[in-house]
């Protein structure tokens, strides 16, 4: 009996340790962990700057606010202190949530719904595939299919338009000088860093409005969700001692008419027409064969019958006049030696795979169900804002011209695809298998290459010190698709050098946009 | 001779009730892995004694549970998973035994698929199990059995497990506690019904960012927890030389989402499976120690797991570690 104890108790205690080291929980993080920061700088000229959309700071108007010895002001100082004295624990946490750099989180809530609604559609049972339809948002499929071309789309919308509306906001912050309320009564503590930055018009409202309306028109099924977010940001900009509320009113108006421009400018860009039917894909394909003699195929099965967005090529770029003058050099033909070598390349990394290769195709895949290497880059940004405690117009600023060079490396890069209709190393290898998925359009010039070249040359511009890291992540991220089995070396080398070419347009804009005198 | 005849059937018996849960249950699909489910068996080996096992399965699925709806997919086709499985079990005490097994798995698609994608092979996860025997009693017309084991088992490569539905396994460290009770008739017949839980722990992705419900930050992906039940009644034929077992078992997650339309799977999902199993093991008289047996199971319901139906057959061998001990029984 005495044994049997003794052995009971062993495994017992072994169980024990087991449980310990399986059980010991990990930090998953849902957001990138930050709770707000002094900002490096205040950028006081951010007013001047040039926008993207709007012709300048103050080109939309706003009354002016009472003065901060008003009675109506001093009311509006006695409600900010009986809402921050009755505050719940969730709103003290929506307070940690949004920080004192909101446009990150929005960022975040953008890669989050382009993650969800990432699927592409499945076939019906009898073989045919139906296109998710912004009419019949419910579907199914849903809408939309927030591919990479949507998902770059919408990025850029939003970040333009969250940019435009913080250059009006610190225009009239300057101008009006309203202190804010931390600063105007001494019993009222901010829940952030504090800073001299005037309160009207609320910078944080502005950033809500914009990207709940820019993201509302994107992801018509989340309206209600992006309400509700928010409401509950609007909630954290008076209960953190920052705004009052005609501050926050305020930054609403510059909000919606930003927006207004945006969307106008968004209903007109050609994306409507960027999946197109499959009479004109065909014709497409058809002008690529007699041009060049090849001509990609779809394999899945059953065969979808129009590859992914064949005329995003024609969607009006921010930057770039013409697509075609930054179209790159066509591609080897099928029976030259350089495209000879490269299947060898191929099926060499296919046959050889490496612990090192896999984990870069899969480190950058970026595919379905996931926010695509277009929000891959902007969560990169991100972390590199947050790091260098960028202020709120610096980030959008950032943001914006980021996700401009990506939206138009990507109207070049789809202008290649579709122009040169380039089949993929499935369609030509025999027998070839891969470890990455083989996307729905031509190969040339690689998508990944492009927006990851692209967004890393704006990252350089904006954060020097990163350039190289940057670069060299952007060229891993083009091998990668390599590496995956699912492009050409040459498909990755043309495509960062494409989006390098592109982005500079960008980078030149934004040079010249007043921030870097 | 007399004496070894009847003492062999038993031990053979025993051997054989060890083995086959792992032979059976081990990899139906790494979203549903049972892996770490120790041996469910009601009886013990003695003190001493090896036993190994060699087995072969064949998965096969063509249809899965995307959520709550079964479905087909042509970008997978059917996806074949074979796997061998070296085992052992030792009897450290006449009421302890020690459990090791080690699979190696190969995943593939049929020919032709849509999706052009590579299949996975190599070895998965090493597995450690103590099974403890506290009661066997007689009991009315027959004897019952309580016994409980305990699991570890944890990935030996670095096979990615987010790569469904060709990842050999799900990649995480899994410690479990299992139950077992049986209770079998003179006549041997026999009745058992075990359950188990299983703790799960992460495994690591090769990407940083997934999402689950919402945006996860992370490689890290959380492998839920789950519980197990299985029934099984069996028949001894032949002078206990053939087994027959019908086996039925369920798995649930305590956690984790659905796979998402037309999407892959992912080792965070939800998972249930509801299998039915026949086994047949054979104890050959000639030859002292050899065993064989034979298994086919299928699931008939699910959620976020393969319709997998496998099928499998594996050869067992038992011996006495202790020549002198093995010498003395011969020798009687």
């Amino acid at each position: 009996m005495k044994k049997m104890r003794n052995n009971i108790n062993v495994i017992m205690l072994l169980a024990a340790l087991v449980i310990g080291l399986i059980s010991c929980e990990k930090d998953t993080p849902q957001y990138l962990p930050y709770e707000g920061y002094a900002y490096s700088e205040l950028t006081i000229n951010g007013g001047n700057w040039t926008p993207v959309l709007q012709s300048a700071g103050d080109a939309i108007a706003i009354d002016t606010p009472s003065s901060s010895d008003s009675q109506e002001y001093i009311n509006e100082l006695e409600e900010v202190k009986e809402a921050m004295a009755n505050m719940n624990s969730n709103q003290k946490k929506a307070i940690k949530y949004w920080t004192n750099n909101p446009a990150v989180r929005w960022n975040e809530i953008a890669l989050e719904l382009i993650a969800k609604y990432n699927l592409i559609p499945g076939p019906n049972d009898d073989g045919t595939y139906t296109l998710p339809n912004s009419s019949n948002p419910d579907g199914p499929p849903a809408f939309p299919f927030a591919h990479p071309p949507y998902a770059c789309r919408a990025l850029a919308y939003m970040s333009v338009a969250q940019f435009d509306g913080l250059i009006s906001a610190w225009h009239y912050k300057y101008e009006y000088n309203r202190a804010a309320p931390f600063q105007q009564d001494e019993a009222i503590e901010f829940a952030y860093e504090e800073n001299d930055i005037p309160s009207f018009p609320s910078d944080g409202a502005v950033v809500a409005r914009v990207s709940k309306n820019i993201l509302s028109a994107m992801f018509p099924l989340e309206v209600e969700y992006l309400k509700q977010m928010e409401e509950e940001h609007l909630e954290s900009l008076m209960l953190s001692g920052g705004n009052v509320m005609s501050d926050i009113t305020a930054g609403l108006e510059i909000g919606d008419a930003v927006s207004e421009t945006a969307l106008i400018r968004a209903a007109g860009d050609g994306m409507r027409n960027a999946q197109a039917p499959k009479a004109v894909s065909d014709s497409i394909k058809q002008a690529a064969y007699d041009r060049f003699g090849w001509a990609w195929d779809n394999l899945e099965i059953p065969e979808r019958p129009v590859g992914l967005t064949p005329l995003f090529s024609q969607v009006t770029m921010w930057s770039i006049d013409d697509v075609e003058s930054v179209r790159p050099i066509p591609p080897p033909q099928l029976d030259s030696q350089e495209f000879l070598d490269d299947v060898e390349v191929l099926k060499d990394y296919a046959k050889n795979m490496t612990d090192e290769k896999r984990r870069i195709a899969n480190f950058w895949q970026d595919g379905l169900g996931t926010y695509t290497p277009p929000g891959h880059w902007n969560r990169i940004a991100n972390e590199m804002i947050v790091e260098y405690k960028l202020n709120p117009l610096q980030t959008t600023r950032t943001l914006a011209y980021m996700n401009m060079a990506i939206m138009d490396s990507g109207i070049s890069c789809w202008d290649a695809k579709y122009y040169y209709h380039y089949p993929r190393p499935i369609q030509m290898i025999d027998g070839f298998e891969t470890i990455a998925g083989t996307p729905n359009f031509p190969s040339y010039t690689s998508g990944h290459s492009v927006f990851s070249a692209a967004a890393s040359e704006v990252l350089a511009y904006i954060f020097p010190e990163e350039a190289s890291t940057v670069r060299a992540w952007a060229e891993e991220a083009a091998i990668s698709r390599v590496y995956g089995g699912i492009h050409w070396s040459f498909d990755a080398t043309v495509g960062t050098d494409q989006g390098r070419e592109v982005a500079q347009y960008t980078i030149d804009r934004a040079k010249a946009d007043g921030a870097d005198n | 001779m007399q004496r070894l005849y009847s003492l062999t059937p038993d031990l053979y018996k025993k051997m054989g009730k060890v083995i086959l849960p792992f032979g059976i249950v081990i990899f139906m699909y790494p979203a549903v892995s049972l892996k770490a489910q120790t041996p469910s068996d009601g009886l013990m080996m003695p003190s001493k004694n090896i036993c190994v096992l060699f087995s072969y399965d064949m998965g096969t699925f063509d249809r899965y549970w995307e959520g709550s709806y079964l479905r087909s997919n042509e970008t997978i086709a059917t996806v074949d998973r074979n796997m061998v499985l070296p085992m052992a079990a030792i009897g450290i005490l006449d009421n302890l035994n020690f459990y090791v097994s080690l699979p190696y798995v190969s995943t593939e698609s049929s020919e032709p698929n849509g999706g052009y994608f590579t299949g996975a092979r190599g070895f998965q996860d090493i597995g450690f199990a103590l099974k403890y025997r506290p009661i066997r009693t007689e009991l009315g017309p027959g004897r019952v059995s309580f016994l409980g084991t305990a699991g570890f088992s944890t990935p030996l490569t670095n096979y990615l497990s987010d790569y469904r539905p060709y990842s050999i396994g799900a990649g995480a460290p899994e410690f479990s506690l299992r139950a077992i009770g049986q209770y079998e008739l003179k006549n041997q017949l026999y009745f058992r019904a075990s359950a188990a839980h299983l703790w799960r722990g992460y495994t690591e992705a090769e990407r940083d960012y997934y999402y689950n419900d919402g945006s996860y930050y992370t490689a890290w992906m959380d492998v839920p927890n789950a519980w197990t039940f299985e029934t099984i009644l069996g028949k001894w034929l032949f002078d206990t030389s053939l087994k027959l077992e019908l086996s039925y078992s369920n798995l649930t997650s305590t956690s984790g989402d659905d796979i998402r339309a037309y999407n892959a799977a992912q080792p965070t999902n939800k998972v249930e499976v509801d299998r039915i199993g026949f086994s047949a093991q054979y104890y050959f008289k000639s030859i002292k120690g050899l065993g064989v047996v034979a298994y086919h199971n299928r699931v008939v319901n699910g959620r976020n797991t393969p319709k997998m139906s496998n099928t499998g057959f594996g050869l067992t061998y038992q011996f006495n570690v202790i020549k002198k001990q093995t010498d003395e029984e011969n020798a009687q």
